[in-house]
């Protein structure tokens, strides 16, 4: 971006005189490809800056030492879910604490924009580290505050935060052992169609990949395809092929994929899965074109034009296609599709975990104000302004009502934790080591019909070889 | 002053002398300190410095959220080497570097030739009808920012529902319903290049018109009395006559396209299929800022750098060898 500013004002500035023009051209040459290659890094400051902790008394009241009159900065991405949740959550808390500025922003770039301050040891007290944009957390883990005095604090209500919480929600927070990253919403994750357009037709839900083939062919006959994807979401096909495969096969497929473990995307209940995608794809129940579509565009194909039954996704769905949703349409979520009759996991058996990880930065001027913020929102009032106005649970239990708030989705999502009881599984290892970006590539390949069963096999194997093979990546071991 | 200015013809002694100079280096003191110390100053805070900081963080391990950082010398420039991504990516900015400035200046001067001197062979030498149009036309593209051309163009190749299958349908070819234009690895490189193309025709059609205007029209009417056609003029008048802006523009454009960021990651932010879309400065930007490895994209800056200093020295060395120093307008 900055060379393209840079080389047009350059250009329109010489144009006026020719001489300047020709001359200035070389200097220009060796300066504008400098300029933007190297201008987005920021300086090392010597990491002195900010960094002074004010305390204060702790009480019950103040779990955790907040100065009278401090200034607190959450900086928050600004994405499927805004940022004005949090914002609610502060005026709760500035109820508490009447004399505390607190200042709640938004970001959609959180890593471009909060580099130089980690560098500079001035981070905000409170950061929302979502979106595509976020700060990998390997790089930063270490400069966190750990949250278990959050869990141990009583709500505004007054009972102790841990005894509200759905089970294992620190679990995807923790690296190497510390609690450092609070994620606020419970993603279900899930395949999502129409009830109405199912109950018009008499479709049902399909619990077996045969079963889901059956309905393509329903699908066609009925003029539309079974699934639709979009280029940047190419990979929520392999979120449902990963889930169906460990329902399959057990935790030792998910442990397998989980360690980086070689030949662990060639497991039998893995090619199952597989087998059963391309043979969607090679029957044309796809709807074409998806590597060269844009995902929001591709969604509102199965949610707005209803071309296509089924999409995968988490449980933001609802929410990111609210302007994009035929009327009367009843978003219903399934759980994923099962390779065989008997699988290892009952079909009911869901991914879901806590997702949209909050951070406190141990170099904040008020890390006691961040984790105010955060008591704030797990309290009722919060948790219920954020399920009712994002039609999506937050970790905190009880907080939906039988009616989801009018949301049909919500209804089927608390719906499906609970049928799913203790048979609720998650895993890390996509996010952790950042390989989405890489596995896009392949599964843009594999759902177009460029790549079989095997080449898809060995493509994603590879990135997973790759990292294992890197000794400069630190790895977490998953038991 | 008077006095001084009468007392000078005639009369170069001391004092006058002196006050004179002392005088003229005043002002050029003061000149010196606004035009020149004052520039050099900021160009040395804000332009040098960061250079030179960049290639040393180019040799440390820096995650980039930190102060700390170890000094590992040229080992991110070894890994490069074998990084299949990074090679790739260095593949297709150099294919870049080829195509886009070349397409680019044959279009430009193709239109700049039509609506300056390729218009009726009777009468005066002048443009096509309606040549005003054209190039108000041509600069159209350029007056649009490059993130919105590249949102704009990514709509434009949506399989179902972009405007081109839709006309290419509508003509007849069923066949390319549903074509992925930016989603096949054969096509997805092409189209980005002709956006990007797309984007620049204008400008440097501007630049060219006003390059070919300073040409005196009395060469073109000699070339025409002597029977040269309008391709014959264009290749062996107009070109040799405004070949400085030529090899400005493609350095220029070469610059422009080695990087190509922006429509890149507007058009398909991943890479594109099969990496086959992606360029160096996507792969800096997700090394330094998803994987928080900012030593190592640094290191791939400044081989961006390097490669763009090869580019820009490589244009300068053909256009030298192929007779550039010799100036057509000093003999015309």
């Amino acid at each position: 971006m900055s060379t393209n500013k840079f080389t047009e004002g350059r250009l329109a500035q010489a144009a006026l005189d020719r001489r300047t023009f020709v001359r200035g051209a070389v200097a220009t040459a060796l300066l504008a490809p400098l300029g933007g290659a190297l201008a987005g890094c920021a300086v090392p400051s010597g990491g002195s800056g900010g960094g002074e902790t004010a305390a204060g008394e702790m009480s019950a009241d103040n779990p955790f030492g907040l100065v009278e009159d401090a200034d607190v900065e959450a900086v928050i991405f600004n994405g499927g879910y805004g940022f004005d949740y949090v914002e609610f959550a502060a005026d709760e808390a500035k109820k508490q604490f009447p004399d505390v500025t607190f200042e709640v922003s938004p970001s959609t770039q959180i890593a471009q924009e909060l580099q130089p301050r980690f560098v500079g040891g001035n981070p905000p007290d409170l950061i929302d580290n979502s979106g595509a944009g976020s700060i990998g957390f390997n790089t930063i883990a270490d400069q966190l505050e750990e949250l278990d005095d959050v869990f141990d604090a009583p709500n505004y209500e007054g009972t102790t935060i841990a005894d509200t919480l759905y089970p294992s929600v620190k679990d995807p927070g923790t690296y190497n052992g510390r609690f450092v990253a609070l994620n606020y919403v419970m993603t279900v994750y899930a395949v999502w169609y129409s009830a109405s357009l199912f109950d018009q037709n008499g479709w049902t839900a399909p619990a077996t990949w045969q079963e889901a083939i059956d309905l393509g062919a329903e699908a066609e006959s009925a003029g539309k395809k079974l699934f639709v994807w979009g280029k940047e979401a190419a990979t929520y096909y392999q979120t449902m092929a990963l889930d169906s495969a460990i329902k399959e096969g057990g935790d030792e497929v998910r442990l397998a994929l989980e360690n980086l473990e070689p030949n662990a995307w060639s497991h039998d209940a893995m090619q199952g899965v597989l087998e059963a995608l391309h043979e969607i794809v090679q029957k044309g129940y796809f709807v074409p074109g998806g590597a060269g579509t844009q995902f929001t565009a591709a969604q509102a194909r199965w949610s707005n034009d209803q071309d296509a039954l089924l999409y995968p996704s988490g449980g933001w769905i609802e929410n990111e296609m609210k302007d994009a949703t035929a009327a009367d349409f009843r978003m219903t979520g399934f759980p994923t599709p099962t390779v065989s009759d008997s699988p290892a996991f009952p079909y009911e058996a869901i991914r879901a975990g806590a997702g949209e990880p909050f951070i406190v930065p141990s170099q904040g001027a008020n890390p006691a104000g961040g984790k105010e913020i955060l008591r704030a929102m797990l309290s009722a009032e919060a948790a219920t302004n954020f399920s009712e106005t994002r039609l999506a649970p937050t970790i905190v239990r009880g907080i939906v009502p039988e009616d989801g708030f009018g949301s049909t989705a919500l209804v089927s999502q608390t719906g499906m934790l609970d049928a799913a009881g203790e048979n609720i599984f998650n895993y890390q290892f996509v996010d952790y080591y950042g390989l989405n970006a890489d596995q896009l590539v392949v599964w843009n390949a594999f759902l177009s019909g460029d790549l079989d069963v095997k080449g898809v096999t060995d493509g994603l194997q590879k990135i997973s070889d790759d990292v294992a093979a890197d000794d400069s990546v630190e790895k977490i071991e998953v038991s | 002053m008077p006095p001084a200015t009468a007392r000078r013809p005639g009369n170069g002694s001391g004092p006058a002398r002196r006050r004179r100079r002392r005088q003229i280096s005043f002002d050029k003191a003061s000149f010196f300190a606004v035009a020149l110390f004052l520039p050099l100053a900021v160009y040395v805070v804000f332009v040098i410095s960061p250079f030179a900081q960049a290639v040393y963080f180019s040799m440390t391990d820096w995650s980039g959220f930190t102060a700390d950082m170890a000094f590992v010398g040229l080992d991110n420039f070894a890994r490069l080497l074998g990084d299949d991504k990074f090679l790739r990516a260095a593949m297709n900015s150099a294919l870049l570097a080829v195509v886009v400035p070349t397409v680019t200046i044959v279009i430009a001067i193709a239109v700049a030739t039509m609506v300056t001197v390729g218009g009726a062979t009777t009468g005066g030498v002048r443009g096509v009808r309606g040549a005003g149009f054209y190039r108000v036309v041509s600069f159209f593209p350029y007056c649009v920012p490059a993130i919105v051309i590249g949102l704009v163009w990514a709509q434009v190749y949506d399989p179902s529902r972009g405007l081109l299958n839709g006309v290419l349908t509508g003509i007849g070819l069923d066949g390319m319903a549903d074509f992925p234009w930016l989603g096949d690895t054969r096509t997805a490189m092409g189209a980005s290049m002709f956006v990007i193309v797309w984007s620049f025709v204008g400008f440097y059609t501007v630049l060219f018109v006003a390059a070919i205007k300073g040409v005196p029209g009395e060469i073109y009417e000699a070339a025409r009395l002597d029977g040269a056609g309008r391709f014959r003029t264009a290749v062996s008048i107009t070109v040799p006559l405004i070949r400085d802006n030529v090899r400005t523009a493609w350095i220029y454009l070469g610059i422009a396209a080695i990087d190509s960021f922006v429509y890149m990651q507007a058009m398909n932010p991943g890479g594109g299929p099969g990496y086959s879309t992606f360029v160096i400065s996507q792969d800096l930007y997700q090394t330094a800022f998803s994987k928080g490895q900012f030593g190592y994209a640094t290191a791939m800056g400044v081989v961006l750098a390097l490669v763009t200093l090869v580019f820009a020295g490589a244009v300068f060395l053909v256009d030298r060898i192929t007779g550039g120093r010799d100036d057509v307008r000093g003999h015309a």
